[in-house]
């Protein structure tokens, strides 16, 4: 019955939107906008290079489109502000540039607001609203410019909704999935995406052999927009445990499970977010999450969308700062558990899983180079990284709540070594984990900065947890080097700690 | 073949499916090892000493270890304490000498007129052999005589031959230990096991785990629907037991519990299972499967013959 309700819903707007705009337009059956609210974007900006985290990688160019909303501001993906140096903005219809300011930027979200430096440069554009009600089977429209500052409207099918890992896997949100021939343009970078006239999306990824797109919906956009009023941008809610399904009837009867109830059965923890200080342990059962009651799948009934994954439910669905009802079983007793939702920053991770905009840090010492380890520096290898990068450092990112449960912690690592009269003998070593420097245990690249200030009878002892296990390092050698390293390996800095 | 004598046995290397195109040889030393080792009808393969090192060849090194600039000496960084060393050498010694063969700083020695590396030395000898180590502890001498033998966490990262793989087969589910054989076979991208496979030795794993138990697969039967995600997990207790064996792990199932908590490494959920289900689906997986032995605990060899290890360089 309730499909059948659906269904007849589509079948009522797509006879709307016929209605409204058969005759001026045959070909495309969403809705096409009056007016322009579309700008181009223009970014150059440099990446920082972690294998020589002293230098910037070559600059880049990238030029997309933003989305005119009220109050002067423009819409675009984090991804294309990435690292930037400069960005502009370019009136399409009249080739028109403005230098624009980064206001808001949410990597995990994957959505930023630009602002020009004079807000009359948008005037004209007409700034559009969210449409937050699209579902499965709805028609949207993806915007594009030609060269001369035409519009392109391609007509896409909504063909699914789902909760998804976004550019940066950190979080999982909402998600449109979207059947679409999107045609290449030079400034496809940033494609939003309408439905009556309203801001419906924003392109995520775009598969061009199966002509799949995945977009960023509306309710997250309108998320984002909500949290960048405030004074402080807070960032979407962590979720913080990871979950398994309660199929197996084996499995319920020992989690205390009796008859054919739903619920996901609660693993991993990740020590020091909202749950944990809620009081969630791992085998207590979530049966609901406020008035949503989760299936044996951890799927909850959506107003909109119907069966989804409860991720939507504390990351999309609410706030940092909101309390949420968990109801759980714990060895088969109902309780119920009151959590806070945070955001867990990027350095609130031992390893953390990404970095824009900031320089890596590192500490050169006679030729030795130490960083802290990042997801962002295992990147460097590349896509396949997972396979291809040192496979201890990975394992320390993948399993590093389990490994260090105390948190309030980096892993110093010692990456690589440059050539020296000091490191004779040495050039072997590499991809190291640091343990201990002259005695004292590193826990960040700062204590390292500390611990070298105290050598032991001339030498610094570097301890590592892979062999050779000691490195000894002359101390005056070091200082000796340290204007080969200067000018033969181009490093103004030996340093930076931030 | 040359003047009527053996010189060697050729073999061609082969890189996943194309040959080489290039010959090597096995030499006579590692031949008339062989035929000295297998003279008492049991082939004992090759001793080793259990130890990682490295050269010693940076000024600052030396002098901190309390060496002169002679050119001599490696740094002994990992003793694994299951080997022959376990207990006579540890981290930080110097060795100088093998047998009275002076160890160069790039851990070379001399033998028969050839330089070799160090382990050499110690290759061409039997279990039961002793080597005489000359040493510098906390910049002391010291001299040290091992007696040698195989160091068996070896064998978990070495290839077998002629031998029947170990496992276990419980409610359809197939438990067995982790080794290169079984890597090999199954190319899981599991990332812990892969760990535990990799560091099985220079992370003393085999100390509590012997066994890196793996549930490597699931011959499927209505009792065991749900339990595909467990998949590639490594098994960690069994009811409150910690599982260091797969012997362990076949006691545990035949105790007479109703069920059987599996306690995964890791976290996660534990995999349960019901006795009297598993009993109920014994016979129908069985011969659905045609499962002939439910469990293989001894790699004994396949017939009687001599098992001999292969020596071919792994391309």
């Amino acid at each position: 019955m309730q499909i059948r309700v659906a269904f007849f819903l589509v079948f009522l707007l797509l006879g709307v939107s016929q209605t409204v705009w058969a005759k001026k337009e045959s070909t495309t059956k969403a809705v096409q906008p009056r007016q322009l609210s579309l700008l181009r974007v223009n970014v150059t900006g440099q990446g920082y290079d972690y294998f020589r985290p002293w230098q910037k990688r070559a600059p880049f160019s990238k030029r997309a489109l933003g989305a005119v909303l009220s109050q002067g501001r423009v819409l675009v993906t984090a991804d294309l502000v990435a690292n930037q140096n400069y960005v502009e903005l370019e009136r399409a219809e009249s080739g028109e540039k403005m230098a624009a300011s980064v206001e808001v930027v949410d990597y995990e979200a994957n959505l930023a607001l630009l602002q020009p430096q004079d807000k009359k440069f948008l005037d004209g554009l007409s700034p559009l609203e969210l449409a937050s009600d699209t579902a499965v089977g709805d028609r949207v429209a993806a915007l594009q410019l030609e060269q001369t500052g035409a519009l392109v409207v391609t007509d896409g099918l909504v063909t699914a909704v789902q909760v998804m890992h976004y550019p940066v896997e950190v979080g999982q949100f909402l998600t449109y999935r979207l059947s679409i021939a999107l045609q290449y343009r030079d400034n496809s970078y940033t494609v939003p995406l309408v439905k009556n006239n309203k801001l419906a999306g924003l392109l995520l990824r775009y598969d061009p052999r199966s002509q799949l797109m995945d977009a960023i919906p509306a309710p997250v956009i309108a998320h984002f927009l909500k949290d960048a009023a405030k004074p402080e941008y807070s960032g979407f809610p962590t979720v913080g445990f990871d979950y398994f399904p309660t199929r197996d009837p084996q499995l319920r009867k020992y989690a205390g499970e009796t008859g054919n109830g739903g619920g996901v059965y609660v693993t991993d923890i990740e020590p020091g977010t909202a749950v944990e200080k809620a009081g969630l342990q791992e085998g207590d059962i979530i049966t609901a999450i406020g008035n949503f009651d989760l299936d044996q799948n951890g799927n909850y009934v959506d107003p909109i969308y119907k069966k989804l994954d409860f991720t939507n439910l504390l990351t999309t669905r609410v706030y940092s700062g909101d309390k949420v009802l968990l109801k759980i079983h714990r060895q088969g007793k109902p309780m119920q558990l009151d959590v806070m939702m945070e955001h867990r920053t990027p350095d609130e991770y031992v390893i953390s899983p990404y970095s824009r905009d900031e320089a890596p840090k590192y500490y050169i010492l006679g030729g030795l180079i130490f960083q802290e380890l990042t997801r962002q520096y295992l990147r460097e290898w590349g896509p396949n990284w997972l396979k291809e990068a040192p496979q201890r450092f990975v394992y320390l990112d993948r399993f590093q709540w389990e490994l260090f449960p105390e948190g309030h912690r980096r892993v110093v690592i010692l990456s690589q070594i440059l050539p020296v009269n000091g490191t004779i003998g040495y050039e072997d070593f590499g991809y190291l984990t640091v343990t201990k420097v002259n005695g004292k245990d590193v826990h960040s690249l700062n204590d390292l900065a500390e611990a070298v200030k105290h050598p032991i009878d001339g030498f610094d002892r570097i301890e590592t947890e892979e062999d050779p296990k000691v490195i000894p390092l002359d101390v005056a050698q070091a200082q000796a080097d340290e204007p080969t390293l200067r000018e033969n390996y181009g490093i103004s800095a030996l340093q930076r700690l931030k | 073949m040359q003047n009527g004598k053996v010189v060697g046995v050729a073999f061609q290397g082969y890189s996943g499916d194309i040959a080489q195109g290039v010959a090597y040889m096995i030499p006579t030393p590692v031949i008339r090892r062989f035929l000295t080792d297998i003279k008492d009808n049991r082939y004992d393969k090759y001793v080793d000493l259990g130890l990682t090192y490295s050269k010693l060849q940076n000024p600052a090194q030396r002098r901190y270890l309390g060496l002169p600039d002679d050119g001599r000496g490696v740094m002994v960084d990992t003793v694994i304490e299951a080997g022959p060393t376990g207990k006579a050498l540890k981290q930080g010694d110097v060795l100088l000498s093998i047998d009275d063969h002076a160890i160069a700083s790039d851990a070379f020695v001399e033998l028969e007129g050839e330089r070799v590396e160090m382990p050499e030395v110690v290759e061409r000898k039997f279990k039961g052999d002793k080597v005489k180590f000359e040493i510098l502890r906390d910049r002391k001498p010291m001299t040290l005589r091992i007696e040698l033998n195989t160091v068996w966490p070896y064998q978990m990262q070495a290839h077998h031959y002629d031998t029947r793989p170990r496992y276990v087969v419980y409610g359809g589910l197939i438990f067995q230990p982790l080794s290169l054989d079984l890597l090999d076979a199954y190319q899981t991208g599991d990332p812990r096991v892969r760990h535990y496979f990799d560091y099985f030795i220079l992370e003393q794993i085999y100390l509590q785990h012997p066994d890196v138990i793996v549930l490597t697969n699931i011959l499927p039967d209505p009792t065991n629907t749900y339990l595909a995600a467990y998949r590639s997990s490594i098994v960690d207790e069994v009811n409150g037991k910690k599982m260091t064996t797969l012997n362990d792990l076949a006691q545990a199932f035949a105790e007479a519990s109703d069920r059987f908590v599996i306690k995964m490494i890791g976290g996660g959920p534990p995999l349960v299972l019901d006795r009297k289900e598993v009993e109920s689906a014994r016979e129908r997986i069985r011969t659905r499967y045609n499962v002939i032995a439910e469990q293989n605990l001894d790699e004994q060899p396949v017939s009687a013959q001599v098992s001999a290890k292969s020596e071919e360089p792994h391309s």
